[in-house]
């Protein structure tokens, strides 16, 4: 990703938490918004995120900036689950209004909108670290790499974490035939 | 749910792998194999390779425009005009100058206020002699703060409100607010202004 673009520029160089918020903004709304299946949560996570990229930028060391700012991406993302977790009226939405395994709608737009509902829905319901590794690798975009980096975990575990979570989903997402 | 052996498992892992181009060059061999006639091994790995796809053809959310930065200046123009700022962010601010009017014009305006602010009279507080004042105070202050800051404790000194320390020089009011008056009616902001974005230019 652009971790790459800024390592080949100068040893000065740092990104600003403006060049961060750029770049990296919609990517973060969109992680937060496929864990939590809520649109105000993300907007908090990016702010939070980039409030703490604000206050971390200066003891960034260039090298693997996704691998930064993912961890500091996840880490905000877990003490905003635990810090609701202690006001038991907001738990994270399960997305119960969703019908898992209903029958496609004759009507293709109608049917495409369902299926990510449906997809989304059955995110939610997988457990925490596929579901992370899955979004980070399928709807972020990161490599085993840069995901392993990010939950701090060696990258066998993260291999292992989007298969079964992909597994997990496939066996969720089937329509009765 | 399906029946899960370990060798599934592995099997099921090295597909989901090559799929994202995560495999060494003996791996990816492994995986020719595997599928080479194996009529279970190659449904396998279509359905694998159909929720990849359906997970990545998600529909991607735009982000609330306020929640991103509007890409000026904001609270860098007080640290600028300050001298607050780091050589590389002095260069990216100066640079961002030269393009945008808009912050150009904030940055007029917030070099009068602060010249208005530090173009404050002297006040006669009707004392005689000589009073102790502070003296300088480190610069390093936090961004937004700085400028504010900065020019309140100018306005503390001209007042004569400062509290000394035991070894603070020793001015006497008259001369602190001549030098005060002086130095910022040598600055107005038409020309500190055009001086700053001329140094910028590359």
């Amino acid at each position: 990703m652009f971790s790459q673009l800024w390592g080949s520029m100068t040893e000065e160089f740092k990104p600003t938490w403006e060049d961060v918020a750029q770049r990296y903004g919609r990517k973060i709304y969109n992680f937060a918004y496929r864990l939590t299946g809520n649109p105000d949560d993300a907007a908090d996570l990016v702010q939070e995120v980039l409030l703490r990229v604000r206050r971390g930028l200066s003891s960034y060391e260039p090298g693997s900036f996704d691998g930064w700012l993912w961890r500091i991406t996840r880490n905000a993302f877990l003490d905003g689950v635990r810090k609701k977790q202690r006001r038991p009226e907001s738990a994270l939405p399960e997305g119960d209004h969703i019908m898992l395994g209903a029958s496609p709608s004759p009507d293709e737009v109608l049917a495409s909108v369902r299926l990510s509902d449906d997809v989304q829905s059955a995110l939610l319901k997988l457990p925490y670290e596929f579901r992370e590794a899955v979004v980070l690798c399928d709807v972020v975009g990161l490599t085993y790499d840069e995901i392993a980096q990010a939950a701090d975990v060696p990258v066998g575990t993260v291999r292992s974490r989007i298969h079964r979570g992909r597994k997990m989903l496939r066996e969720m997402l089937t329509w009765p035939v | 749910m399906a029946r899960m052996t370990p060798g599934h498992n592995e099997r099921g892992e090295l597909f989901s792998a090559y799929l994202d181009g995560e495999l060494t060059r003996d791996e990816v061999a492994l995986v020719g194999d595997m599928l080479d006639g194996d009529e279970d091994a190659i449904a396998e790995f279509h359905a694998i390779r159909e929720v990849r796809a359906t997970l990545r053809l998600l529909p991607e959310f735009e982000v609330p425009a306020a929640l991103l930065p509007d890409g000026h200046l904001g609270d860098r123009l007080s640290a600028y005009l300050d001298g607050e700022l780091v050589s590389l962010e002095y260069r990216r601010v100066s640079r961002h100058l030269v393009d945008c009017p808009e912050c150009r014009a904030e940055l007029a305006e917030l070099d009068r206020a602060r010249i208005a602010v530090r173009s404050l009279p002297g006040v006669d507080t009707g004392m005689t002699g000589e009073i102790p004042v502070l003296p300088a105070r480190k610069r390093r202050r936090g961004l937004i703060a700085g400028g504010i800051a900065a020019t309140a404790a100018a306005a503390v000194l001209v007042l004569g409100l400062g509290i000394g320390g035991a070894d603070a020089p020793v001015y006497s009011l008259d001369d602190l607010a001549a030098r005060h008056v002086a130095r910022a009616s040598a600055e107005p902001a038409s020309a500190v202004l055009p001086a700053m974005i001329e140094v910028s230019a590359p």
